[in-house]
């Protein structure tokens, strides 16, 4: 999968998923504040990710991906 | 190697709750991330009224599945089980409501972890036909 397809895969599900428009997804946007993600909902991030990708994303690596071109990066160097 | 059942009393190894609430009736693990439950709905069951079992119900049962698997791990690992919280219950969908005497199987499976909470999948059946389905997530007391 090259790094655009897992860009465009990732917006369709973060979109579905939270109920944002793909638009607000920027590269330099933290994750966090744009999907209004509180302790609770992480673990929804965490599933899709696993789900779409085959990764599971430990919680020590998970505090390190604070935008989304972190998740892009990191799914690009992990996805199966 | 088979993982081991639970039913009747046994369940109360598992979960909290006592009749009238209990809405579990049989446990079994698959592995570590899915299994399956069932509850045979008795006529005096406290959610049913008309002779259907009603929408708290089928929720009240998905949750007790969640806290059986949640309890299950904790009586895997030999430790006294703890408590447990529903933090979040999302996209769930009732269909046709089981009448008494019906069985209600169900199966869930973790989708994922993060934080000490564990987000569920789960979907209730009576034969073939879906009857609920829905996600939940379970915040266990460390």
């Amino acid at each position: 999968m090259t790094k655009q397809e897992i860009i465009a895969k990732v917006n369709a599900a973060l979109a579905e998923e939270f109920e944002v428009e793909e638009s607000v997804l920027a590269p330099e946007a933290n994750i966090k504040e744009t999907l209004e993600l509180d302790s609770l909902s992480l673990v929804d991030l965490v599933a899709l990710i696993e789900s779409n990708f085959g990764v599971k994303i430990a919680g020590s690596e998970l505090v390190k991906i604070q935008t989304f071109q972190a998740l892009y990066d990191y799914l690009e160097a992990n996805a199966k | 190697m088979a993982e081991k059942s639970f039913s009747g009393e046994e369940i109360k190894l598992l979960i909290p709750q006592r009749s009238p609430m209990m809405q579990v009736d049989f446990f079994q693990a698959e592995n570590d991330l899915e299994g399956n439950t069932s509850l045979t709905i008795a006529g005096d069951n406290l959610f049913c009224s008309g002779g259907l079992f009603r929408e708290p119900g089928l929720i009240e049962h998905i949750a007790q599945s969640a806290a059986a698997y949640a309890g299950y791990d904790t009586f895997r690992r030999g430790e006294a089980p703890k408590l447990g919280f529903i933090g979040e219950v999302k996209k769930m969908k009732i269909g046709n409501l089981p009448k008494v005497g019906d069985t209600v199987r169900t199966h869930y499976k973790v989708l994922g972890s993060a934080d000490g909470v564990t987000l569920l999948g789960a979907e209730s059946k009576v034969g073939d036909e879906v009857v609920a389905s829905g996600r939940m997530k379970i915040f266990i007391k460390q």
